[in-house]
């Protein structure tokens, strides 16, 4: 197993290297810069020139890139040019807020999701059925930030139990920071949820139809052994791979419900960043994301061989 | 040199401070109550804190309540004395003597004195954002303890006028802050709040500064200037970028006051007792800028047709949901240089039928018509889309592109790729006349091409040594406005904001003042 995670690591590595330059590139290619920021609507080209300069965007981009390669070995991500701060700095104090919030919205994503799928295919071509896949579609389709709203004006405006927004360090206050984190948890958790609710149901559906079912009804198990110990473990391999996909996407796209919540995480650090051509965080923040999605993909193939020994044995 | 006589201007400065003293908004003793923590919401981070390096509004909203200047606007945007004395003037106009207030503290318990104002503003030179303010000083001397001397090669007679302006303030901080780059001093100022803290995308936390000097000229807070007293122990400026969920908040009570918010819920929130709502009129100008080095701009006769085929009211209408006043002129009516009915038979037509025979007359043959506009300024992109289909009723092939706010500063830079612009101008009519004209002028021009006429009219401007020579060349300004068509008016544009009913003494203005508002 430990060769196996080794493998994997060391596969990741062209990966970031390829994610890094498409990130630096990318920056070359957009139009519009951050001393056009910095300088405001009334500026002269002549003082935009000055900013550029100063800011070293007038060097070669081949020269830029050796820099920035040559302090990226050197585990310096740079300094960005808006907060006056070092890059790592930056996006790991905002880190905690991002994890936080796709963690928790990651675990109540897949409990009421497998619970809902569960259901669902337990009760095959019935009203629960209907019902679960109703509420997962709905999941689906609810865009996130209108969501976000309806319940900020339910729990916090109409009946006040929890807060509108704001995030709350849990070293500060645990209950606060619980408190903090429930609404915009649940708002991304709602989503996710009907993804893995449906793929659930459709793994579930495939599982229980396997001779092993039958062969467990016929010794005699209880229906929750059949359903939860044999069937689902073996319904779980999908599962397990739309939510390692779907961790990234949490990390990487919980921007809508940060601005929702006035959260000040990493997805509105990244797009504020580029909203005003901030490219050392832009760079630095991508990467530093792209590195948590590889990790996330590597915990999930062991998982995978954890879950099913032939992928563990190489078979 | 010594000075022997004050000027028309010190005048004006010292009546500035006598009337300041009697119309400053002075409340019942009574009333006022210390203590508590204010939170304010705003929708966007503030780039920097170091005052004189940005003119964003985000940055001003905070920084005006932690430092302050030689010189501000009052309430009715006249320069005004706030951390100097008074001000002298030679009667050549080449020297300023400028006196400064004694006993003023910084927030790190020094006294200001000429030393720090001096270093300070070669600073500004340097770092300010509008660093060409000082352009027509040869140098600043030192000529007491508590007293600077600024020296001119030519006499300036708008010079106090320019330098008070709040768009990126010319803000004092100790001396020994000064030698440091952009962004990187300490943030300490002589304000009534000091700084605490800044966790970006959360909040600016500022705190009540116990040793502040007030400025006793005056009854109570006048512009940007006047006595100060603040209240509240802490004041917390949060960033919410959704402007839901800061209409949310203040309805449950977590904010205490919105920078801005929507006109439809300033209307809903209007009846309700539990909050005070602040309309206000004047905010800014919403423009249309021509390219006049790209055609079919660069033909005035298509500029003509633009100018008549527009219909001002539901552009900027829609635009600002609602809150809009229409204005031809390029000052806000009743103002020192409003300059009356200039125009005004070019303003509002939405003549399709006169517009297509003015593009026939122009040889237009339905070239694109490039609209820019950009997604970040709700303004910008909702005027855009009404303005291009007026355009196209009139038979102007109009496109919009819409792109970001920095790809569309960097377009409107170049002489081609662009043909029309939509902007807010957001300070500059409240800057007055010079404030508007400068972004008008010159090889900077908004419109690509100098016209020589404006730039001509534009040095009589600055240069006019009485207000009344100074309306007198804004009429022409206004005039030729009209006549070039690079920038067409659409209205003048509103904001509303909204506070919790227990926030007293709260009134609006360009930047949030929270001295002198306290809790009921």
């Amino acid at each position: 197993m430990l060769r196996f995670v080794i493998y994997r690591a060391i596969s990741a590595i062209p990966v970031l290297i390829v994610v890094s330059l498409v990130c630096f590139l990318l920056m070359w290619i957009v139009p519009g810069d951050v001393a056009s920021e910095i300088a405001g609507a009334d500026a002269t080209p002549q003082q935009i020139v000055q900013i550029r300069a100063n800011l070293g965007l007038d060097r070669p981009l081949f020269e830029r890139a050796v820099d920035w390669y040559w302090n990226l070995l050197h585990g310096d991500l740079g300094r960005s040019y808006l907060l006056n701060r070092n890059v790592t700095d930056a996006v790991m104090e905002r880190l905690p807020v991002t994890l936080s919030l796709a963690g928790l919205a990651l675990a109540l994503a897949i409990a009421l999701g497998i619970l809902l799928g569960v259901l669902a295919a337990v009760n095959h071509n019935r009203f629960l059925d209907q019902a679960a896949m109703t509420l997962a579609l709905l999941g689906l389709s609810m865009p996130d930030f209108w969501f976000g709203l309806m319940l900020i004006v339910l729990f916090a405006v109409q009946l006040g139990w929890l807060p509108t927004g704001g995030f709350v360090s849990p070293s500060e206050d645990l209950i606060g920071w619980a408190r903090s984190m429930t609404l915009p948890a649940l708002t991304l958790a709602f989503t996710q949820m009907g993804v893995i609710a449906r793929m659930t149901r459709s793994s579930m559906l495939d599982a229980l139809g396997q001779d092993y079912v039958r062969t467990a009804k016929a010794k005699g198990l209880s229906a929750g052994q059949i359903v939860f110990v044999h069937a689902l473990r073996n319904a779980l391999i999908p599962i397990v791979t739309v939510t390692g996909v779907m961790t990234g996407v949490l990390i990487g796209g919980a921007v809508v419900v940060e601005t929702v919540y006035s959260l000040p995480g990493s997805g509105r650090l990244i797009v504020g960043a580029i909203q005003r051509r901030d490219y050392p965080i832009i760079q630095g923040g991508l990467l530093l994301t792209a590195t948590i999605f590889v990790f996330v993909n590597i915990v999930v193939d062991v998982l995978y061989g954890l879950l099913d020994p032939r992928v563990r044995h190489g078979r | 040199m010594r000075i022997c006589q004050r000027s028309v201007l010190f005048r004006r400065i010292a009546l500035a401070v006598a009337l300041g003293a009697a119309t400053a908004l002075a409340s019942p003793a009574s009333a006022q109550k210390a203590g508590g923590d204010v939170v304010f919401a705003q929708s966007s981070n503030p780039p920097s804190l170091d005052g004189m390096v940005t003119s964003s509004q985000a940055s001003r909203n905070i920084t005006m309540n932690m430092y302050e200047t030689l010189f501000g606007f009052d309430e009715n945007i006249r320069p005004m004395p706030i951390l100097a004395e008074s001000v002298e003037i030679s009667p050549d106009g080449l020297t300023y003597r400028i006196p400064l207030r004694k006993g003023v503290k910084f927030h790190n318990g020094k006294e200001m004195t000429a030393k720090d104002v001096k270093a300070s503003l070669e600073r500004y030179r340097k770092h300010g954002a509008t660093a060409g303010l000082l352009n027509p000083v040869t140098s600043i001397d030192i000529t007491g303890d508590y007293e600077v001397t600024f020296r001119f090669a030519k006499p300036t007679p708008t010079f106090i006028e320019a330098f008070a302006s709040p768009r990126a303030p010319a803000v004092i901080i100790p001396e020994e802050e000064t030698g440091k780059d952009p962004g990187k001093i300490n943030f300490i100022g002589t304000g009534p709040y000091k700084f605490v803290e800044y966790v970006p995308d959360s909040h600016v936390k500022l705190a009540k500064f116990a040793d502040y000097a007030q400025d006793n000229r005056y009854k109570g807070p006048d512009g940007f200037g006047g006595k100060k007293t603040a209240y509240f122990d802490t004041i917390t400026f949060r960033v919410m970028p959704e402007t839901g969920a800061r209409t949310a908040a203040l309805e449950a009570g977590e904010i205490q006051i919105n920078e801005q918010i929507p006109i439809p819920t300033a209307r809903r929130l209007k009846g309700d007792p539990k909050f005070a709502i602040y309309e206000n009129k004047t905010w800014g100008f919403l423009t249309f800028i021509i390219n006049l080095k790209q055609a079919p701009g660069d033909n005035p006769k298509f500029r003509e047709a633009v100018q008549v085929a527009l219909k001002m009211e539901p552009i900027v209408g829609i635009a600002t949901e609602g809150l809009f006043s229409l204005n031809h002129g390029w000052q806000y009516p009743g103002t020192t240089y409003d300059a009356g009915d200039i125009g005004k038979q070019w303003y509002n037509l939405g003549d399709a039928a006169r517009a297509k025979a003015l593009l026939a007359e122009a040889g237009y043959k339905g070239e694109p018509f490039s609209i820019l506009t950009d997604s970040n300024i709700p303004e910008h992109n909702k005027s855009a889309v009404v303005i291009a289909e007026q355009l196209k009723a009139a038979g102007i092939n109009a496109v919009i592109n819409q792109v970001d706010w920095p790809t569309a500063l960097k377009i409107r830079l170049q002489d081609t790729g662009w043909n029309g612009w939509t902007l807010v101008m957001g300070i500059e009519p409240y800057l007055g006349p010079v404030g508007v004209v400068a972004t008008l002028v010159g090889n900077t021009a908004h419109f690509r091409q100098p016209d020589p006429q404006l730039d001509a009219l534009y040095e009589e401007l600055i240069s006019g040594k009485t207000v009344e020579a100074r309306q007198e060349t804004f009429r022409k300004i206004q005039a030729r406005l009209y006549e070039l068509r690079g920038i067409i008016k659409i209205g003048d544009v509103g904001i509303a904001q909204a506070a919790r009913s227990n926030v007293k003494g709260f009134t609006p203005f360009r930047f949030p003042r929270l001295y002198n508002v306290w809790f009921e």
